[in-house]
C-alpha cells in the first residue's frame, strides 16, 4: 500500500491520561525493553547500568525514556505524558529523535497536556471533547489553546496582537527576535 | 531544604525520584490530580503548605490561574517540584538540582540571572526571561522581564 506523504506522522493528542504502570513497576528495565536492549537504551540517552533497575524505583523522566525504548521498534509508538520530568534540553533531543523516527515510516502518538511537547514537533493536534474529535495543525488555534496551556511564545504573540502589534505565527524564539528587530529598527 | 510560611518554592530537578520526594515527606504531596479534584482539595485544605509533584503542566492557563488564586485566597503556600523552568516564575525561592546534587538555591530572580549554568545543565531560561535578555543584546530592552504583559507594554509603548 502506498504511503500518503501528507498523512500526519507525529500526532499530539490533548489528554490527561497517563499510562497504568502497576503491572510493570516491579519489573526490571531489561524485562521491559526486550528487543535490542543496549541500542535502545543508548538511543533514549540512558546508561547501561539502568538495565538492572526496577522500573518503579526510577524517576518519572527515566520511566518515560524506558517506555519509549521498549517501543522503538514498533510501527506505532504511543507515549503518555512523555514530557513529564524532562528538561528543555531533553525535549529538544526527543523532538529531533521523533522526527528521525517518522522518516523511517513510524507513527508516533503523544498523549499529553503539555503544549511545550507539541510545539515544533507534532504534525497535527487532536482534541476529543463532548464526544467530538477536533483537529488542528497549529497551537495558535483558539479551540486548541483553550484546552491546553499554550507555549509562552504563543501567549507572547497573542498578547502583542491584543496590543495592536501583528506578528506572524512564529514558534522559534530566534525568528521572533528577528521579527521584533525588523519592526523596531 | 528549609521552607518558611508565606514563601512559594520551586524545586527544579532533572531527576524527580523517591529520594527527592522523601525530603518532602512531612508535606502533603499532590501528584497526578485533575483540576476539579485539586480545586475541591484546596477548598477543604486545612494545612498551611502543600507540595505539588509535577502537576502544573497538566492544567490549562485558566485552570492554573484559578489554582494560584485559590492558594492565595486560602493563604496556602506551595512547594512545586518540577523539571519545567517556566514554572520557576510562579515561585519566590528556588532550589536547583542537577543529577541529584543541589547546584543552586536562592530567590527566583537571582537564580534566573545564572543563565549560563541553567542552560548548561539543560533547564534553559523561562521564555520571557530569555526573550528580554536577548532583546537586550540588540539594545531593544534594557532590563529583564518576568511577565509577558510588562514586556509587551514596554516593548510597544
Amino acid at each position: 500500500m502506498a504511503i500518503n506523504p501528507n498523512e500526519p506522522k507525529i500526532i499530539g493528542i490533548i489528554s490527561f491520561a497517563s499510562l497504568n504502570k502497576d503491572n510493570i513497576n516491579e519489573k526490571l528495565v531489561s524485562e521491559i525493553v526486550t528487543y535490542r536492549l543496549d541500542d535502545s537504551l543508548k538511543m533514549v540517552q540512558l546508561k547501561e547500568e539502568i538495565k538492572k533497575e526496577k522500573f518503579g524505583n526510577l524517576s518519572s523522566a527515566i520511566q518515560n525514556k524506558v517506555i519509549l525504548a521498549s517501543q522503538l521498534h514498533n510501527k506505532e509508538i504511543n507515549l503518555y505524558d512523555f514530557s513529564r520530568g524532562l528538561t528543555k534540553k531533553d525535549l529538544d533531543y526527543f523532538k529531533r529523535l521523533f522526527k528521525k523516527m517518522v522518516s523511517y515510516g513510524k507513527i508516533i502518538k503523544l498523549y499529553s497536556m503539555s503544549a511545550e511537547l507539541f510545539i515544533n514537533c507534532v504534525d497535527i493536534i487532536r482534541l476529543e471533547k463532548d464526544g467530538k474529535i477536533y483537529e488542528s495543525n497549529t497551537l495558535f488555534d483558539d479551540v486548541i489553546s483553550q484546552n491546553i496551556n499554550p507555549p509562552e511564545i504563543i501567549k507572547f504573540i497573542n498578547c502583542c496582537q491584543k496590543n495592536g502589534v501583528h506578528l506572524d505565527k512564529y514558534t522559534d524564539i530566534n525568528e521572533l527576535i528577528k521579527a521584533i528587530y525588523r519592526i523596531k529598527a | 531544604m528549609k521552607f518558611n510560611n508565606n514563601i512559594n518554592y520551586c524545586i527544579l530537578s532533572d531527576k524527580i525520584d523517591h529520594e527527592l520526594l522523601e525530603k518532602l515527606n512531612e508535606y502533603n504531596i499532590v501528584t497526578d490530580i485533575t483540576f476539579e479534584n485539586l480545586k475541591i482539595r484546596l477548598e477543604n485544605y486545612l494545612n498551611k503548605t502543600i507540595c505539588f509533584n509535577e502537576c502544573f503542566h497538566k492544567y490549562t492557563n485558566e485552570e492554573k490561574n484559578q489554582i494560584l488564586n485559590l492558594l492565595k485566597l486560602r493563604n496556602i503556600t506551595f512547594i512545586n517540584v518540577t523539571s519545567n523552568i517556566e514554572e520557576a516564575l510562579l515561585s519566590d525561592y528556588m532550589y536547583v538540582y542537577h543529577e541529584q546534587e543541589l547546584v543552586m538555591e536562592g530567590p527566583t530572580k537571582e537564580i534566573l540571572k545564572e543563565e549560563k549554568i541553567l542552560k548548561r545543565i539543560g533547564f534553559g531560561l523561562p521564555f520571557i526571561v530569555d526573550l528580554s535578555i536577548q532583546l537586550g543584546h540588540y539594545n531593544i530592552l534594557d532590563k529583564t522581564y518576568y511577565d509577558i504583559e510588562s514586556l509587551v507594554n514596554d516593548l510597544w509603548q
